[in-house]
């Protein structure tokens, strides 16, 4: 493989993460513009963790999840009981509050006779790890798409088992669910918690693949992208966001002769797909139809 | 006149009406009764051109009403009073007199509506700088019928006006209907409550999952009869 | 002291610029019961515009507002056209992220008609500053606040005097018995989006001309503004949005003066996400209403 189409699989890889994020919350039919925060907070924390700290990577980006999820979770609690539109603009306030305080955060060590550490509106330069310990930029590749297997094979668990139910319950009908005797408000923290703590995964991949992080690509641009990903996808399985961001950066960035209309492009090609299909490619209809005739098939083989 | 013929509408593949042909006469009451699924309310939607039928024609006199716009539908002299009344909650209820004559620009013959309205309806009178959301439910109905009138209509429609309230303002609701038939109103009414509408009606049909399945006056049927199928459909009345 | 009635002073009159910009929000908000992200975009190909015939062809002030706000208005129309008229109401979320969409596309478009970072935009006054004792007042700041209160009122009226403002009031009210007293419901909310995409081209048009300056980060700055305003004054209400502008305007004033421009965008959110979660209604709202869903395939 060139290294020009390892970066692309890297980036869409790592931006899938926030886009599974941004799914998750869909599911319990909560719109989040701020996903975004805890890629950032993922990033710093497992930026700083492996190049501050001397933490070895898997270390790092368990760290970085685990604080962008208890942020989420923190964020969670007050914002959630919010509805729709008034959750959506929580959520947008938050993460440019925390794109601010980013500029604002100074935390620098010297290491080898230089000050290494987030910097302000400079960034946050020299996360070196994959550098120094050689890992090679296709051994980095299968780290990322491996953590990305695991995080889908946990949402196909998750879809199978009572949590997945009692989310998309929740995403269908709150009263109704609460009827049925679902802790409507626990599942909904709990929801936010697992998906900041993805987007932590995703933002502490990014830091190590790009080596240095700048507050101002965790601006709004990137939440909403993450949502229309889903959107455009499909919000009948977790590979839909998957779709979307394959659509976009797998397609559209790459396509270098685009360049000056991708934005056209992309607008244009969402806005279309939310008017005939409002709920994505792979929907919940396709999805169940690709589900049974599967189930077919193996029964045809199975005689 | 009012003429339905052969209408079919449906939501998604589910057709709630298959082949329905009526007519309203020029002054004089029509009513249809039927049960709860009948497709009663889908036909008042299709006449007022809220709902686009599949096939079939509404003409009234010589004008074709399908496919005009709701509005169109207004300014050719029909006004709908819906189920639920739908009032505009948030507005005062001369505003929602004054909405009612959205598409004329006479004022002075609109004031002078609005005072026959109050005379017709006095409760309106008293509680006019009022808004309409914090109405009862029978001076809502009220409303509903004095907003519909505010347009001067050929026929009026009305669908379901007994739903809801108490059988003493039913009864003020159908003497209005008399009395407004009298003035010279055509009108075609929609209800379940089969006596109050019976001792009204010139003409009636029933209508039972989406078919017209009777066309008479009502001395034809025996009230009890209608009432069995008004309320739970054919098959269990012959039965 | 001073210093501090200097910055309130300079804090109100920064805040009638975000209070416009609210007041064409709120309009849409309040008739579609959705939220148009788009807006400031919208008002940015309005401005580009507006800036291409001052720099290609020296057109003076006079055509330049009647420029922008004409782009504005043809931007919003589109909007609406794309976004909101092939969506049911239901689909709140559908056509807000959609709108989103329509922002790339828009922001994309005035860079490709003024591909550079900066264009200067006409002033609107450069005379001297008046003096109050200690205090400076600027002539142009006084004019946009008097524009603020003239169209706020203007907008009040016209929705609760008008026959136009009758039917969307209906409009508002009950979509359905709106369409049956015969009202065109397409075409008046149609008409109601292109005369708040008309009120945003005018705030719009003020703001560059005080800063005489135009750049792509205007559309994303002209939706983060009105947004918190009209968030702060309460979603849908025309008084709520010029207050809520200048309650932002004067709060940013004074943060900016003691710790400078990022500690006073942060403030700006701060209020944002308290008012929120403390009070989602705002100021002046009415109790926290559009209750707004995924659209469940209702295309």
């Amino acid at each position: 493989m060139d290294d020009y189409l390892i970066g692309v699989l890297s980036n869409v890889g790592v931006i899938s993460f926030i886009a599974l994020s941004a799914y998750l919350l869909l599911l319990i039919g909560e719109i989040s513009f701020g996903q975004q925060a805890f890629f950032a907070i993922g990033a710093y924390a497992a930026g700083i963790a492996t190049a501050l700290w001397g933490w070895p990577l898997a270390a790092g980006l368990a760290w970085g999840a685990a604080v962008a999820g208890a942020a989420a979770v923190l964020v969670g609690v007050p914002t959630l009981r919010l509805h729709g539109l008034y959750f959506a603009i929580a959520t947008l306030a938050f993460a440019e509050m925390v794109r601010l305080l980013c500029e604002l955060f100074r935390y620098q060590i010297t290491i080898d006779g230089e000050p290494t550490g987030p910097n302000g509106a400079d960034g946050f330069r020299n996360i070196r790890y994959i550098f120094e310990n050689d890992i090679g930029p296709l051994q980095f590749l299968v780290l990322i798409y491996a953590l990305l297997a695991a995080a889908l094979l946990g949402f196909m668990l998750m879809e199978r088992s009572r949590l997945g139910v009692a989310f998309r319950m929740i995403g269908e009908d709150v009263a109704l669910a609460g009827l049925q005797g679902i802790a409507v408000a626990r599942f909904k923290v709990l929801a936010a918690g697992l998906a900041g703590a993805l987007a932590g995964i995703g933002g502490g991949l990014y830091a190590h693949l790009t080596t240095y992080v700048e507050p101002r690509i965790f601006d709004v641009m990137l939440g909403v992208h993450s949502l229309a990903y889903g959107l455009i996808g499909g919000l009948g399985t977790a590979l839909g966001p998957l779709l979307g961001v394959l659509i976009d950066i797998g397609l559209l960035e790459s396509i270098r002769s685009l360049a000056g209309y991708r934005m056209i492009i992309f607008g244009g090609v969402v806005a279309f797909l939310l008017i005939v299909r409002p709920r994505g490619l792979l929907d919940e209809t396709v999805v169940h139809y690709v589900r049974r005739t599967w189930y077919q098939i193996g029964r045809g083989r199975g005689n | 006149m009012l003429v339905v013929s052969d209408l079919v509408a449906a939501y998604g593949k589910i057709e709630a009406l298959k082949g329905v042909s009526l007519r309203a006469e020029t002054g004089r009451i029509t009513c249809l009764l039927g049960p709860n699924g009948a497709g009663k309310t889908t036909l008042m939607m299709s006449i007022a051109g809220i709902l686009k039928p599949r096939r079939g024609s509404i003409r009234l006199g010589d004008t074709e009403l399908t496919g005009l716009s709701p509005a169109r539908i207004v300014g050719q002299g029909i006004a709908l009073v819906p189920e639920n009344r739908l009032v505009f909650p948030q507005m005062s209820v001369l505003e929602n007199l004054l909405a009612g004559a959205y598409q004329r620009g006479d004022k002075a013959e609109i004031a002078a509506d609005v005072e026959r309205m109050y005379d017709r309806f006095p409760r309106l009178r008293e509680r006019r700088e009022q808004l309409a959301g914090t109405l009862s439910g029978g001076e809502q109905q009220m409303l509903a019928v004095a907003r519909a009138l505010m347009s001067r209509p050929r026929v009026l429609l009305m669908d379901e006006p007994s739903l809801g309230l108490a059988p003493l303002v039913v009864a003020e609701i159908f003497r209005i209907v008399s009395e407004l038939n009298r003035d010279g109103t055509t009108i075609f009414l929609v209800e379940q409550n089969a006596h109050m509408a019976l001792q009204v009606a010139h003409h009636f049909y029933l209508m039972e999952q989406g078919r017209v399945t009777f066309s008479g006056s009502p001395g034809q049927l025996a009230e009890d009869e209608v009432i069995q199928r008004a309320y739970l459909g054919a098959r269990r009345a012959g039965g | 002291m001073i210093d501090f009635v200097q910055n309130t002073i300079d804090g109100v009159m920064i805040g009638a610029s975000y209070g416009l910009l609210a007041l064409g929000f709120t309009l849409i908000f309040g008739v579609m019961r959705r939220l148009n992200l788009s807006y400031g975009p919208s008002i940015m190909i309005g401005a580009y515009l507006g800036t291409l015939i001052y720099v290609q062809f020296s057109a003076g002030p006079v055509a330049v507002v009647v420029m922008t706000v004409l782009g504005a208005v043809l931007a919003g129309i589109y909007v609406e056209r794309l976004c909101f008229a092939p969506m049911a109401a239901s689909a709140g979320i559908a056509s807000m992220v959609s709108s989103f969409a329509i922002w790339m596309q828009l922001e994309q478009a005035a860079i490709l008609i003024l591909p550079r970072h900066t264009y200067p935009f006409p002033p609107l006054a450069t005379g001297a500053p008046l003096e109050l004792g200690p205090f400076l007042l600027r002539i142009d700041h006084l004019m946009m606040l008097a524009c603020a209160l003239l169209l706020s009122a203007g907008v009040q009226y016209v929705i609760y005097r008008s026959r136009f403002g009758l039917a969307l009031r209906a409009i508002i009210g009950n979509p359905v018995a709106a369409h049956l007293v015969g009202i065109d419901v397409k075409t008046s909310v149609m008409l109601a989006f292109a005369g708040a995409s008309a009120v945003g081209g005018i705030a719009g048009y003020l703001v560059l001309a005080i800063d005489q300056q135009v750049t792509p980060m205007f559309g994303m700055w002209a939706t983060m503004k009105g947004l918190i305003a009209m968030m702060i004054g309460g979603l849908g209400s025309i008084p709520g949005a010029i207050l809520g502008g200048l309650v932002l305007g004067v709060v940013e004033a004074h943060s900016l003066w003691h710790f400078g421009p990022q500690v006073r965008d942060l403030v700006a959110y701060l209020l944002l996400f308290a008012c929120l979660v403390l009070r989602p209604s705002g100021i002046l709202g009415d109790a926290p209403a559009a209750e707004t869903s995924i659209g469940r395939r209702s295309a």
